[in-house]
């Protein structure tokens, strides 16, 4: 699986997402969008509820993946600060399964 | 008749939690269960695995065998434990690790990976178990007592992370009751236990299930975060 399949599951999980939260605090859904930070409406409760509908969206289409990391919270270390830096981390474990 | 709930129960081969496993099969449930070793339980709805709750590669491989199984989990039972009764002084290190693996860790482990599965359920439920030896703060039971504190913090502030996903969680603290982890506590010991209870009996296995069948109910869903003691202990 490439990048830009990994990219496009990662956004199909953020609509997903957005259809719980309320209107006025949908996550950006774009290839470059914040996911947690100052720019980003989700708190960390949301974050997770995101990461595991990502979790959900790889499951579905036959890939475990499962997304836990000691940085998680890191405003600037977090492998789930945005898009690309959450492509990039799933591409990470991907390619590490032996 | 409501729908089967799915139901995993850990240390299920034997006492509390081979006995839940029982209840929860009669009353018509799926139930899957683990522990370290086999169970000679047979029944049509039930399965189980062999895990070890306290390792992190055991737990993965557990779960991955059930979502080949189930795509919805409605109950988790944190039950497998591990005890020693031993003074501080006279503890080794190598079983302290044991303790905390299986009881901290285990559940830990255990709700990490639960949690995928649990929210796709209509009223998740997990059900850790602690003991009276943490607000008695018993002699001799230190590394188990404080390891279960671990598990009541851990419980409460679980319930306030799931409960967003409708997941509650809850502990029950069995008072006095014979099973594997209290065969080394003398009679004597037993009954100093009741004699500082409210209600000075022995438990059984059936106070322990009705707590949890409590817990369980779908009218339960505002009970969460809580940690219930049995015999008046708290």
């Amino acid at each position: 699986m490439d990048q830009n399949q990994i990219r496009d599951i990662v956004m199909d999980a953020m609509r997903t997402t957005n259809l719980a939260r309320p209107a006025e605090s949908q996550l950006e859904v774009s290839s470059t969008g914040p996911i947690f930070g100052a720019a980003s409406p989700l708190d960390s409760l949301g974050l997770v509820a995101l990461l595991l509908d990502v979790e959900d969206a790889f499951q579905s289409r036959g890939f475990d993946v499962a997304l836990s990391d000691a940085s998680a919270m890191s405003r600037t270390r977090s492998p789930f600060r945005d898009v690309p830096a959450l492509v990039s981390y799933i591409d990470s474990l991907m390619s590490a399964r032996p | 008749m409501s729908d089967p709930r799915h139901i995993l129960i850990t240390g299920a081969s034997r006492g509390i939690g081979r006995a839940l496993a029982c209840h929860y099969l009669a009353a018509g449930d799926l139930v899957f269960g683990c522990s370290r070793g086999a169970s000679d339980l047979v029944h049509d709805r039930y399965a189980h695995f062999s895990a070890d709750v306290g390792d992190e590669d055991s737990v993965d491989a557990l779960f991955k065998e059930l979502r080949g199984r189930i795509g919805t989990l409605d109950v988790l039972i944190n039950n497998a434990g591990a005890a020693s009764m031993n003074p501080i002084v006279l503890m080794p290190a190598k079983k302290a690790r044991e303790i905390i693996e299986i009881n901290l860790l285990g559940t830990f482990l255990m709700t990490h990976a639960a949690t995928r599965l649990l929210r796709r359920s209509r009223a998740g439920r997990i059900v850790n178990v602690s003991t009276v030896a943490v607000p008695l703060r018993l002699e001799g039971e230190a590394v188990y007592a404080a390891s279960k504190s671990g598990v009541e913090t851990f419980t409460r502030i679980t319930a306030q992370e799931l409960g967003p996903f409708g997941i509650t969680c809850n502990a029950i603290g069995p008072s006095a009751i014979k099973t594997r982890l209290t065969q080394g506590v003398s009679d004597k010991q037993m009954q100093a236990l009741i004699d500082r209870q409210a209600i000075r009996r022995g438990a059984e296995v059936s106070d322990v299930v009705n707590v949890v069948d409590f817990f369980l109910r779908p009218e339960s869903q505002l009970v969460t975060g809580q940690v219930i003691y049995l015999g008046g202990i708290g």
